[in-house]
């Protein structure tokens, strides 16, 4: 592959990040509304996420789970994950559709 | 902003944590052999203060060790793992009854630590339930200053019970807000920190009347979480994510029990009904959400994937109905009931404690990380 030419589309890549589950309100992290930007440079992928809260002790698991969702896309050499505190995680970046569908009595 | 290169990677250096959660899982152990002790199990005492020390082993040595990690990880500065670095070894110094005042002094400088995270997430998000968690983390603080100046353990368990409380209400405060609540809603929530917050408070001046006023809030707090946390959904999807609220709504009734007792017996320094309203909240309620949680904080912590079995519902249900049994013990008198739910405790612990072990070594076995 020229080093110039992209490995995956943004979306592509996106489909990939909704493999990784946030194992405590089993929904994954791109309808919870965690990433907020994805590049994709040659051979090269950086994902611009946040979590809901700096305090998440899942953090560490879920940027590991990003790697591991990304490594499985042929071609890749590099993964960046840049975790962003502005503008600030809140829940109506969720799907709405998929959050009234897990907590239906609420708006 | 933080970048992570290669986050693959982060299994491998998050593993060499592995040490500062056994200085966690010894505490813990210990913990559970001074309480096989104290309930009047006829087995050594290993060193003469090991037995007055299983509170201070439990709550600080094994849960602050835990939260402590727990935090550092998710805050990534190096500066934070000093919190379980501190408490581990003071939990290090009571098991071997090395020093009187020096593990008291590290387990208070720990939840300085501790508390210092708190401010350093606070300048990032300044929200109402960072505000509980970093309340949590100062009832510990006041509590650990209080016990190294050489007051009993009785005197200060309430503070350490506001620590894990808060640092747990705060975290279901964060998830509850999936839910879009009503500004009310929340300023409700506020409202019952705020009255175990002054349940504390007057329980420095007049025990009675703290406990019995922390029971209330307590009370409030479980109805709370019965109500409006996420549980009440996701208990409705499958797998992990439903034992972790089958977890969570089994802790709610605990809590709600143990504000009930201490609403109604208020203060006592020792004795059944102590131990009642103690361990109702602080296993019934506390080791609840460890148990539902460590599937996926253990992996955190250490870099390795989430795991989940069905086995994990036989500990959990053994938990909940040996704590009813001692319990049930406690009220009625009965000694050997007590001492027998005693038992079943430390092995739903065990078995826990197991489980949980194994799971992480075939998840990081299958995962080729080692």
């Amino acid at each position: 592959m020229p080093p110039t030419a992209e490995i995956a589309s943004r979306l592509d890549i996106a489909d990939s990040l909704q493999g990784v589950i946030d194992p405590e309100i089993g929904l994954d992290i791109v309808t919870l509304g965690l990433i907020y930007d994805i590049h994709v440079e040659g051979q090269v992928i950086e994902v611009y996420m946040t979590m809901t809260t700096p305090a998440c002790p899942m953090s560490n698991y879920i940027k590991q789970e990003v790697g591991r969702a990304l490594s499985r896309i042929e071609g890749v050499r590099r993964i960046i994950v840049e975790l962003v505190w502005d503008p600030a995680w809140s829940p109506a970046m969720m799907d709405p559709d998929v959050r009234r569908r897990r907590f239906p009595s609420y708006r | 902003m933080a970048t992570v290169e290669n986050p693959l990677s982060v299994g491998n250096v998050a593993f060499r944590r592995a040490p500062l959660l056994a200085l966690g899982i010894v505490a813990l152990l210990a913990g559970l052999w001074s309480g096989l002790f104290r309930v009047g199990w006829n087995i050594p005492a290993l060193q003469p203060t090991l037995p007055i020390s299983h509170g201070p082993l439990m709550i600080c040595g094994f849960l602050g060790t835990l939260i402590s990690l727990e935090r550092a990880v998710a805050l990534g500065r190096r500066w934070a793992f000093m919190g379980p670095v501190l408490t581990g070894t003071g939990g290090i110094l009571l098991i071997t009854g090395i020093g009187t005042w020096q593990g008291p002094l590290l387990i208070t400088l720990g939840s300085l630590v501790l508390l210092a995270v708190f401010g350093a997430v606070l300048r990032i998000q300044s929200q109402a339930f960072v505000w509980v968690m970093a309340a949590g983390a100062l009832a510990w603080m006041v509590g650990n200053v209080i016990w190294l100046l050489g007051a009993p353990v009785f005197r200060i368990v309430l503070w350490w019970m506001g620590f894990l409380v808060l640092t747990i209400a705060g975290e279901r405060l964060e998830l509850s807000r999936m839910l879009m609540h009503a500004p009310a809603v929340q300023r409700l929530f506020t409202g019952i920190a705020a009255l175990l917050g002054a349940g504390l408070l007057v329980e420095l001046f007049v025990p009675d009347a703290g406990f019995r006023l922390s029971g209330v809030a307590l009370m409030a707090l479980a109805i709370w979480l019965a109500r409006y946390d996420i549980a009440r959904h996701t208990i409705r999807t499958k797998e992990l994510t439903r034992y972790i609220a089958a977890c969570l709504l089994a802790g709610y009734f605990w809590l709600f029990t143990g504000g009930l007792l201490a609403a109604l017996l208020g203060f006592s320094a020792g004795g059944p009904l102590y131990d009642a309203i103690l361990h109702a909240v602080l296993v019934g309620f506390v080791f609840s959400m460890i148990f539902g949680h460590a599937p996926i904080i253990f992996p955190s912590v250490l870099g390795t994937p989430v795991f989940y079995r069905k086995f994990f519902y036989v500990h959990m249900v053994l938990l909940h109905l040996s704590l009813l049994l001692r319990i049930a013990g406690d009220l009625a008198g009965n000694v050997s009931v007590r001492r027998a739910g005693a038992m079943l405790n430390a092995v739903a612990i065990l078995l826990f404690l197991a489980t949980t072990i194994y799971s992480i070594a075939r998840a990081r076995w299958s995962t080729g990380d080692d």
